[in-house]
């Protein structure tokens, strides 16, 4: 290896600092730090003539390690190192850090303590940057396609989105037919169209599709080029990594040929099977061979395989004019290989018979809000009247139950979001068919937030729709009059009112749809406490998962009403595009690397590892060793810290490198106070930091800031080398319990820093010399206050005493 | 609001003292659905007595008028309510708690009162009279023999309850 060559770039920021620091006494101090061969001061490196002193002196060869000092480190960063790159050095042996923020404006009151400060931070720079190591970038390949499992309104408006853009789409639905709980529901608020009705994609020349809405069959949607529509089909299998997914699916027989059915009907008149359908609430019967509605994709019959005779019968093979029929067919596995995968499963409604006090299951005449969709559309299996289902009579009197399940402790804690509007508009649309019908809604809170979706509540009071606030405790049936009685206190009026009810329609909570864990588990996602599929970041990334490559939309990660679903659909298309569409995944090393000589057959790091990135792999008869996937690892370092055997480090942050670099920082002192080293995270901890500095916040120099990948990395003899170093206190700086950027870091930080403390007390040493402190960017005043408890904590403690040898 | 009525709803002193007691705790999840008032037997009987109104009364701090009232002392304990609570507030539990504080603030009604005392006499709530003895030995029982009333003033004693009862009976 070459010889060290430091160069030492040294901004004053535009004169500012180099009034607060002595900058002659530094230029001095670093000249005789052995390895430096080049300083430069100047008022600012991240652009113009000052980075172009870097680039110069990284093109003359002059120096081959690179430490600059520059304000606001975190953006003059991107383009210094992106500099150094182009002048044909690894990026990645520059150390940028921050003498502004991080020491000249918080001690601007003790500039000469400041200074010396400064001396070791530089120090501290160049002492890492000589034992950085060249970072090397990879590049994974990404497949331009994608699978998009569930085919409701989420999966149908992504997976036009992605086809529209060129990319390779396999849309696979378990159901026979597209469409989802939404085609179920009839009609849409708050744009009171069909439910089935989808914006025209970009390729349907037959309109103008800018403007153009129509049902999912004839919008042209099944004939987009490069996309896939498998229905009657399960995704059963899923390896790979991002960019390359091999998915295996199961597409069970239609028995009806879809290029040759005619859907004539003739097959269902002679089919001599018939069971209660369960698309239209079990409110009718179907047939063996059936459709749900007229208007669905695919425009095929499908063959119910649990009650079909098949060969046994075979009357429909005879009476199809097309010989669209196959009684042969199989179940087929069909191989993917896709780059991307989004999830889009929705959600359906909760079984509202374990709430025994409603009766539903057992009274007829209690019905579900979907079941209530089906009878109002009219396709559905009352053609738009409303009926008893018990003996088929109209119903004149209507109560509608709200928070079935929902809102209720024993069974769904949550408020499902969009049962109000649901019921608004079933109850309104009841109004406009019957106008005479006694339409009661019995309500805890009536919830109508978003657009347009207020002026429903209002409508239907105007309406003369009825509303009861209070939860009924029983529905009771009087078997005589063919009623039912509900038992509800109107709290408004301190008054117990029985209901009487031809129809009850309660609201039920809505649920992850049937097959959501066993998805979650095929595709290694998590889900939510409330069983629905877990979003990266509710704020910033709605539609990511943890796994990069994998994307959720729809109800899939909570109950939405049609608009939303729609939002979420465009978001994650574009997010999918976003990755799909350069074909590749340039990646750099910062990752874990594994020492096999040291790996021995624990499992501590593949459990550890946030994301999955760390496999066990047999080197030797029964030896395994752990392996580092390079894609997936987001070095952070978690692994790190939990391996008993330090066998795991970071390209990046190597021990020797964070030995030397907290060496440095306590290699001087110059200040009256005990030495102390925060180790702050590279997210929120050192981001608080940051702020302090940016607001000009004071604390004494004698704290001294150490940046690593996140907390989750340290491991508990750091905490002795630091004290070894000469730190008389340590805080340990990271996120918030629950606001880990890397999921677990923090939480691990602190369950160390609990068991140092034990030890501490072991060697003699007070253990409140370590502390864990949790904060956020913005509280850059909670990180000055802990530096300056910590630092009256350690004086009224008085000096450390170090047993020789510990 | 301090309005002139005296009505106090910010503050915390009723519903934090509640929600601290054996089976309160669950007072503040209360979010007024009324599924125990059309549950509640005795509510169907007299608008004198209305569990929620009890809650909502609680969480608005209305402390005398609460610790006060006679309804309080109508639960019939049969725990409908709470079988039924979407929100799981132990509501029987929680007015056993209230009880206990209009109780220990003086407000007990006489009937209880009178079981009390008649506890601490002979161990029995109601009180053995002469009717109850030829009732029983004309159909055959035995006379009823003293309770072990000693070991149930050891154990009313440990818990305070004698002394709560003789404050009441000096006032």
């Amino acid at each position: 290896m070459d010889e060290v060559k430091v160069g030492v770039f040294l901004s004053d920021c535009g004169k500012q600092l180099s009034e607060i620091l002595d900058f002659d006494t530094l230029i001095d101090y670093v000249k005789k730090i052995a390895g430096v061969s080049f300083i430069v001061r100047g008022s600012e490196f991240w652009r113009g003539k000052g980075l172009q002193s870097i680039i110069d002196a990284v093109r003359d060869g002059k120096i081959n390690r690179v430490v600059v000092s520059e304000s606001l480190a975190k953006l003059s960063d991107v383009k210094i190192v992106e500099a150094v790159g182009k002048a044909g050095l690894n990026p990645y042996l520059v150390e940028v850090i921050n003498l502004e923020e991080h020491c000249g404006w918080p001690h601007r009151n003790t500039p000469s303590e400041a200074t010396e400060k400064a001396k070791a931070m530089l120090l501290a720079a160049v002492e890492r940057a000589k034992l950085l190591e060249p970072i090397e970038e990879l590049e994974f390949p990404v497949l331009k396609s994608a699978l998009v499992i569930g085919g409701g309104i989420a999966g149908i408006q992504v997976a036009e989105d992605l086809a529209d853009l060129g990319f390779k789409v396999h849309l696979v639905e378990r159901k026979p037919f597209l469409g989802g709980l939404a085609a179920r529901a009839g009609r849409f608020f708050p744009t009171d169209d069909c439910a089935i009705c989808i914006q025209s994609p970009t390729t349907d020349v037959k309109t103008i599709t800018h403007t153009s809405r129509k049902c999912v069959y004839r919008s042209g949607f099944s004939e987009i080029p490069n996309l896939e529509i498998l229905t009657n089909s399960k995704v059963i299998g899923v390896e790979g990594v991002l960019g390359n997914y091999k998915v295996t699916i199961e597409k069970k027989p239609r028995y009806v040929n879809e290029t040759k059915c005619v859907l004539c009907d003739k097959c269902t008149a002679v089919c001599p099977v018939e069971v209660p359908d369960e698309y239209n609430a079990k409110l009718n019967t179907r047939k063996a061979i059936y459709m749900n509605i007229p208007n669905v994709y695919p425009p095929a019959y499908v063959i119910d395989q649990n009650i079909c005779k098949f060969h046994e019968c075979a009357k429909c093979v005879e009476a199809c004019p097309t010989n669209a029929i196959e009684l042969n067919q199989e179940t087929e596995q069909v191989k993917l290989n896709v780059g991307a995968i989004i999830v889009s499963t929705g959600f359906e409604e909760f079984d509202a018979s374990v709430i025994k006090e409603y009766h539903y299951g057992d009274y007829p005449d209690v019905i579900t809000n979907l079941e209530l969709a089906r009878m109002i559309d009219g396709f559905g299996p009352t053609a738009g009247k409303i009926v008893k289902p018990s003996d088929g009579k109209p119903a004149e009197k209507i109560v509608m139950i709200q928070c079935v399940g929902s809102r209720d402790r024993r069974w769904k804690p949550y408020c499902s979001s969009i049962c109000c509007m649901i019921s608004l508009k079933h109850a309104m649309l009841m109004k406009s068919i019957y106008p005479d019908a006694d339409i009661a809604i019995c309500y805890i809170d009536i919830r109508t937030t978003g657009r347009e979706h207020e002026y429903y509540y209002e409508e239907a009071r105007e309406m003369g729709i009825k509303f009861v606030k209070g939860r009924p405790t029983e529905i009771s049936r009087d078997t005589q009059a063919n009623k039912l009685i509900v038992d509800v206190e109107d709290a408004l009026l301190n008054k117990i009112l029985e209901l009487e009810a031809d129809l009850v329609v309660l609201a039920p909570a809505m649920v992850p749809a049937e097959g959501t864990k066993e998805l979650a588990e095929v595709l290694g996602l998590e889900l939510c406490e409330d069983g629905f599929f877990k979003e990266y970041n509710a704020k910033l990334r709605p539609t990511e998962t943890k796994l990069r490559g994998i994307y959720l939309c729809g109800g899939a990660t909570f109950p939405k009403d049609a608009p939303t679903s729609s939002l979420h659909a465009h978001s994650a298309a574009v997010k999918a595009a976003k990755f799909l569409t350069t074909g590749k995944i340039i990646k750099d090393q910062r990752t874990a690397i594994v020492n096999e000589d040291y790996c021995g057959d624990c499992e501590f790091c593949p459990v550890t590892c946030p994301y999955g990135a760390i496999s066990l792999e047999e080197i030797g008869e029964g030896h395994f060793v752990a392996k580092v996937s390079d894609i997936l690892c987001e070095g952070c370092g978690i692994c790190v810290g939990t391996c008993p055997l330090n066998a795991i480090e970071l390209r990046h942050s190597r021990p020797d490198q964070m030995q030397a670099q907290m060496r440095g920082l306590m290699s001087v002192n110059g200040t009256s106070k005990p030495l102390v080293l925060a180790i702050c995270c590279s997210e929120c901890g050192h981001a608080a930091v940051d702020s302090s500095g940016m607001a000009m916040m004071q604390y004494p120099a004698n704290v001294r800031i150490m940046e690593v990948p996140c907390t989750g990395i340290l491991q508990v003899h750091q905490f002795f080398e630091a004290f070894r170093a000469g730190a008389e206190g340590v805080m340990v700086v990271g996120c918030k319990s629950d606001g880990c950027h890397y999921e677990v870091g923090v939480q691990k930080a602190e369950k160390k820093v609990e068991l140092a403390k034990i030890l501490l007390k072991e060697y003699g040493i007070e253990p409140e010399r370590l502390g864990m402190f949790n904060m956020i960017f913005i509280e850059g005043n909670k990180f000055v206050e802990a530096a300056k408890t910590m630092t009256k904590r350690l004086e009224k403690l008085g000096p450390l005493q170090l047993m020789s040898g510990s | 609001m301090d309005s002139a009525k005296g009505h106090k709803i910010i503050g915390s002193e009723l519903s934090k003292a509640v929600s601290d007691r054996l089976g309160g705790e669950t007072l503040t999840r209360c979010y007024q659905c009324g599924t125990c008032v059309s549950s509640c037997p005795v509510a169907r009987i007299t608008d004198k007595f209305n569990p929620r109104e009890i809650i909502k009364l609680s969480l608005l701090e209305e402390m005398d008028e609460v610790l006060s009232s006679d309804s309080i002392w109508l639960c019939c304990s049969c725990y409908s309510c709470q079988e039924r609570c979407p929100q799981k507030v132990e509501i029987a539990d929680v007015i056993y708690a209230i009880r206990n504080m209009a109780f220990e603030k003086g407000y007990i009604p006489n009937i209880y009162s009178e079981f009390a005392s008649a506890i601490l006499q002979d161990g029995r709530i109601v009180k053995i009279s002469k009717f109850v003895e030829q009732k029983r030995s004309s159909i055959g029982l035995p006379p009823l023999t003293p309770t072990g009333v000693d070991a149930l003033r050891k154990i009313l004693s440990a818990t305070g309850f004698d002394k709560l009862q003789r404050k009441e009976e000096e006032a």
